[in-house]
């Protein structure tokens, strides 16, 4: 007998970017008309390995075969050709087109060539909003008016729009209440029965429960179990699988006492509270310790941070700084009374890209090194030496222009800048997305020394073993809600992993 | 400081930190424009039409452009005077523009109040052709003045300058000036190049250079009709040539910054010829101690001109000293050259 | 902290191997930029010296190019700061129009030269300071604003002036403007020229003022998280462009002796031109004051060339726009290669 070829199979794909080997040669079969779990945390290569699928990344090596013929998928366009859509988790439709038109975007139906056939477009959506079970949304309506489950809909419906074969979902359930969750597990239903094949992405166990055949996970850019059964494989068994280590991160020890250094809070969060983002938050930070906030996107985690910072309004509740209210909204204020943000998003929120490393530390601290707004560039340069120094930040040449700089030593530059400011309570989200494995260690070391000697350090992290290895005390976050909080040693990563994902603790 | 408002032009220049500045201005303008009958005979072409005795009453609608410029600005103030002088005339004024739709629209409004006459100075001739012929056809005859319609159909009567003779009179003036003077130099200061009247002016400036074959142009450079232009195109002109006999400027306004940047660059070596007739260019000639020797005329009294002829036509009479019972179908004015002879007889007629 | 840590093999990690020297790095970058600009005004030299050579190469010709450069020269300086922190300024040349037909009133003119110098300067803070209300607390687009400004105050210019031109009768004003007010060769436009040039590079390049624009310009976002408030450094912005503004137009009133609603014509597009064939970026983020100065002599200098060669004005308009596009395509190989 002869077996029939997987319809997708992708054998040792690598994928390297500057600093991080994303994908270090994932095994991937796809079989006809099952739904494929991709498992992983954060930083795994989940997102790399299915743009790669979509062809919008070009592997460094490895083999894809697609009905068991090599292929190349050398653009979206290309994968697309093949029957191979892919349904992003941020979504990417054009919010001032319609749904039909962001539909049929760039495959428009057209008489002659090039004349819009709209009417015919939006019959065509009609029909496939019918059939995903939305024939309320308006095809003729702007993308931007609908809500987020909508917008899911019309991007699934795009994908169905071409002749599909296989659908990637990435996290497609994130955005869904309840009964917009059962729609699209009908939907899915829909498609295997058809034969469809879809490679379905989530964190929820239980979804993958439900709906998935087969489970492969990824560990490190590397899938660590492909072809697990979906339904019977023990929750134990996969997260270990998830959190299993080839590479033991190093963090440095924790001061021997558990109890907060002794003396008054640095920071007091009252009530914190924004609406739609997080529920009210209360939270104490004494001197000499690292508090962390472990949670999934969408949890409220980094939007926590930024409400402290006062990069967000809060719409209740206040932050306290040694016993002074901060001023609403307003960044300044927090700045000066010596909170330090190093954000998510690095190089669109911290970094001046043009710019030197020196200006890139010494823009928060310019009146240091000014008299009447003149500058002491001798002055400047050599603080800002001295605080890159500490760091160890390399090269050591603070004249460089900082996007030359490795991510970790970018991370470094950030929070020279705050030390150098005379910063007090350091606010780290995400510090090691984009760092490479080996330059971890050091960035731990770094926020470890700084809590010894007496900042205050909130930590926010998607990877559960860097808040459980760095911090002294953990909130774990799920939907905007704190739904445990307990001093890091008492939690393992299983335990973190049950809670952001089933938001009690797995009995 | 208070903030202007452009609620209505009078008001708010007296609101202005230095708002006294223009209203006397303003004085100034009326005084020299003369709608005083006392004056001593004053020009030519500021004699009525028809007689002074009040007739029939007429209605002229008038439409012009934005008065940005000192020339267009004087079109208006010539026709606004000249009505105030007859009884018998009634002026529908409209804010001038320079966009050709809102100025067609202007336009329709004055044919749907039934004006017995319109004078017209369009923004651009042939875009408003169309309207023009609108209103020949509603029965409302048209004055067209200065910038030409498309078709003769579009207008009764047309009055407007001479480009081509005002360049014609500069050159034949600079040419007289410098006869017998071996190996003549002239230099040309044109106006915006991309105009029509531009080429024109130039084309007969050169036409009548030819009858003196002692004398040779030497260099041309266009500005732009401003002062700013004026200054900056002459101070490279002059750094260019530094010797030549004559210039001719197309334009007073460009002149007042090339006299600013002649007497920068410490030159006096030279006769200069204006263009268009600006008050300053006149008083500058009657003073006679800098290089302006004389102006090329292309008059703004032909607003005035055309005011008369419009209530010629709205009360059926013909023009005065003429045989002919009709008004002509089309006037051009005479570009006539004002130096010190008879600049005195042009002071009146001088715009700022 | 031990070891630098190597990146992962196979990684195609761009760190520097080995860092130049700090003054390499300088050659190497920010004046590969300004020598190019300089080798573009030597050849431009070199064709006006060869094609006439007894008018181009002459102290006269070099005092006229300052001088002809000056007005424009100070509003560039402005619209560098204004770019350099990612806005536009499209109003400029209005607001010269205005400063100087405001600055020219009889009424004025009755103050003397300190009532015309202080009310061009006065009315250019005036613009400047409703620009930057409109665009850092109302939270305008920088070319709406400045576009509804330039439409505004030309409006306004032509009000006061009624089309008028009003001639500058003040000797104090027009003596200036004279030979005989030259100091050591050195026309008094000019001096002002090089004194804005000279505070605009310190304050671009050695002010807290300098350093907050270049943040704002290269990253609004970071600047506002690292503590800077932006919103503040943009009314300053707008107010130091209306305040270069002012002062042009009381060169201006010097250079002309009259002030007319039309001056300034276009003053927008030739200091935006002039910024970006320096070197300042479009986008924000990086400046120049010496390259925006050198692209001021350049422009000044074709100019120049083509009237004393007695080109006409088509072709010095043709010859301006390739001029733009060689330039800003020379800057982005020179970008892309360091």
């Amino acid at each position: 007998m002869a077996p029939e070829p997987p319809l997708l199979s992708m054998s040792g794909i690598t994928k390297s970017f500057p600093g991080v080997r994303a994908l270090d040669g994932v095994d991937l079969d796809v079989q006809a008309g099952e739904v494929h779990c991709l498992l992983g945390q954060n930083g795994a290569g989940k997102s790399t390995l299915i743009k790669v699928l979509a062809g919008a990344h070009q592997p460094d090596g490895g083999t894809i075969r697609w009905r068991g013929e090599d292929v190349t998928l050398r653009s979206p366009i290309a994968a697309m050709r093949l029957g191979i859509a892919t349904i992003y988790q941020e979504l990417d439709l054009v919010e001032h087109l319609s749904v039909a038109e962001n539909v049929h975007l760039g495959h428009e139906p057209t008489t002659a060539g090039f004349v819009v056939r709209g009417k015919a477009a939006r019959a065509s959506t009609a029909a496939l909003l019918h059939r995903l079970g939305h024939p309320e949304i308006d095809p003729a309506r702007l993308v931007g008016e609908l809500s987020a489950a909508q917008q899911q809909i019309v991007s699934m419906a795009r994908a169905l729009s071409h002749d599909v074969r296989l659908i990637v979902m990435d996290e497609p359930s994130a955005a869904l209440d309840p009964d917009e969750v059962d729609n699209l597990f009908r939907i899915v239903g829909d498609l295997t029965a058809d034969g469809v094949a879809v490679v379905y992405i989530s964190h929820r166990l239980e979804e993958i429960r439900r709906i998935g055949d087969r489970v492969t996970v990824l560990k490190d850019g590397r899938a660590v179990a492909g072809a697990l059964p979906a339904k019977t494989t023990p929750t134990r068994e996969v997260v270990a699988l998830m959190t299993g280590r080839n590479v033991e991160y190093v963090f440095p020890e924790r001061p021997v006492t558990d109890a907060p250094a002794a003396g008054k809070p640095l920071l007091e969060v009252r009530g914190l509270a924004r609406d739609g983002e997080f529920e009210p938050l209360d939270l104490t930070l004494y001197p000499g310790e690292i508090v962390g906030l472990a949670g999934l996107v969408g949890s409220g985690r980094s939007e926590i941070l930024e409400t402290i910072y006062g990069a967000r309004k809060a719409t209740a509740g206040q932050v306290v700084v040694d016993g002074r209210a901060l001023r609403p909204g307003s960044v300044r204020s927090a700045v000066r009374a010596g909170l330090g943000l190093a954000p998510e998003e690095r190089k669109a929120q911290a970094l001046l890209m043009l710019e030197s490393v020196t200006r890139n530390v010494s823009v928060s601290s310019l009146s240091r090194f000014s008299r009447a707004g003149w500058i002491d560039r001798g002055a400047e340069r050599d603080a800002a030496r001295a605080a890159t120094r500490e760091l160890s930040l390399r090269p050591d040449n603070p004249s460089v222009p900082v996007r030359t700089l490795s991510g970790g030593n970018q991370q470094k530059a950030v929070l020279a800048r705050w030390i150098l400011r005379g910063c007090r309570v350091l606010l780290l989200d995400e510090p090691t997305r984009g760092v490479d494995v080996g330059a971890r260690a050091e960035l731990y070391a770094v926020v470890r020394r700084l809590a010894d000697e007496g900042l205050g350090v909130l930590l926010v992290s998607s990877e559960v073993p860097e808040v459980l290895g760095l911090a002294d005390r953990v909130l774990v976050l799920r939907e905007g809600r704190v739904v445990h909080t307990a001093p890091a040693r008492e939690l393992d990563e299983h335990r973190v992993l049950d809670l952001v994902m089933e938001g009690s603790p797995a009995s | 400081m208070p903030e202007p408002t452009f609620t209505s032009r009078f008001t708010s220049r007296r609101g202005l930190l230095f708002g006294t500045a223009a209203v006397s201005a303003g004085a100034l303008l009326t005084g020299c424009t003369s709608n005083d009958p006392k004056d001593e005979e004053p020009a030519a072409n500021d004699r009525p039409a028809a007689d002074d005795k009040p007739g029939k009453q007429v209605t002229i609608g008038f439409a012009g452009p934005q008065a940005d410029h000192g020339w267009l600005n004087a079109i208006n103030d010539n026709a606004k005077s000249r009505a105030k002088k007859y009884s018998d005339v009634t002026l529908e004024i409209t804010e001038g523009s320079n966009d050709t739709a809102q100025q067609i629209g202007q336009i329709e409004t004055l044919i749907n109040k039934k004006v017995d006459v319109l004078v017209v100075l369009p923004a651009d001739g042939k875009a408003l052709t169309q309207v023009g012929l609108k209103a020949m056809r509603a029965g409302i005859p048209v004055v067209n003045l200065d910038r030409i319609f498309n078709t003769p159909q579009a207008y009764r009567c047309w009055i407007g300058g001479d480009n081509y003779g005002m360049g014609l009179n500069a050159g034949h003036y600079i040419g007289e000036k410098l006869k017998g003077k071996a190996d003549a130099r002239v230099i040309e200061l044109a106006g915006l190049d991309n105009l029509e009247l531009t080429k024109q002016r130039t084309q007969g400036f050169d036409d009548a250079l030819k009858n003196y074959p002692n004398i040779k142009k030497v260099a041309r450079q266009a500005a732009e009709f401003t002062v700013e232009s004026g200054q900056a195109k002459m101070a490279q002109l002059l750094q260019a040539q530094p010797r030549f006999d004559a210039l001719w400027n197309h334009d007073d306004d460009q002149g007042v910054g090339a006299l600013r940047a002649i007497e920068q660059a410490g030159r006096d070596d030279f006769l200069m010829v204006g263009g268009a007739g600006a008050l300053s260019a006149f008083q500058a000639i009657k003073q006679d101690n800098g290089v302006l020797k004389a102006t090329v005329l292309y008059p703004p009294t032909m607003a005035a001109s055309a005011i008369d002829l419009a209530r010629a036509l709205g009360q059926g009479k013909g023009v005065g000293g003429l045989a002919e019972y009709e008004i002509p179908a089309s006037i051009t004015l005479y570009s006539a050259v004002v130096d010190k002879e008879n600049v005195d007889q042009y002071m009146s007629t001088g715009f700022r | 902290m031990t070891q630098p840590v190597s990146p992962p093999r196979g990684s195609t990690d761009k760190v520097p191997q080995v860092p130049l020297p700090a003054w390499r790095g300088l050659v190497a970058r920010a004046d590969v930029r300004t020598l190019s600009l300089l080798g573009v005004l030597a050849a431009l030299i070199v064709i006006g010296g060869v094609t006439k050579p007894d008018e181009f190469l002459d102290t006269r010709n070099l005092q006229l190019v300052l001088t002809q450069a000056s007005v424009i020269g100070v509003v560039t300086v402005g619209m560098t700061f204004v770019i350099t922190s990612g806005g536009i300024d499209l109003s400029v040349g209005a607001i010269v129009a205005l400063a100087s037909v405001w600055a020219t009133t009889v009424a004025t003119q009755e103050y003397g030269f300190g009532g015309i110098l202080f009310t061009s300067v006065l009315v250019g803070l005036g613009c400047g300071l409703v620009n930057g209300l409109l665009i850092a607390y109302g939270g305008m687009v920088p070319f709406i604003a400045t576009l509804a400004m330039l439409a505004s105050a030309r409006g306004l210019a032509l009000q006061i002036t009624d089309g008028k031109t009003q001639i500058v009768t003040v000797d104090g004003i027009l003596d200036l403007g004279e030979r005989d007010a030259y100091v050591l060769g050195v026309p008094p436009l000019v001096m002002v020229f090089a004194v804005v040039t000279i505070i605009g590079w310190l304050l671009l390049n050695r002010t807290t003022f300098g350093r907050r624009t270049v943040a704002v310009g290269g990253n609004a976002e970071a600047a506002r998280l690292a503590g800077i408030d932006v919103r503040r450094q943009r009314l300053y912005l707008y107010l130091l462009s209306g305040l270069c503004c002012g002062i042009a137009a009381f060169l201006l009133i010097i250079l002309s002796g009259s002030g007319q609603n039309t001056n300034g014509n276009l003053y927008e597009l030739d200091a935006i031109a002039a910024a970006i064939i320096g070197g300042t970026l479009l986008s924000g983020g990086r400046g120049t004051i010496t390259g925006s100065v050198l692209g001021v002599l350049i422009f000044t200098t074709i100019t120049n060339i083509f009237a004393l060669n007695n080109l006409q004005s088509d072709v010095q308009q043709i010859a301006k726009g390739a001029i733009i596009v060689a330039a800003v395509l020379v800057q982005r190989r020179t970008a892309s290669t360091t």
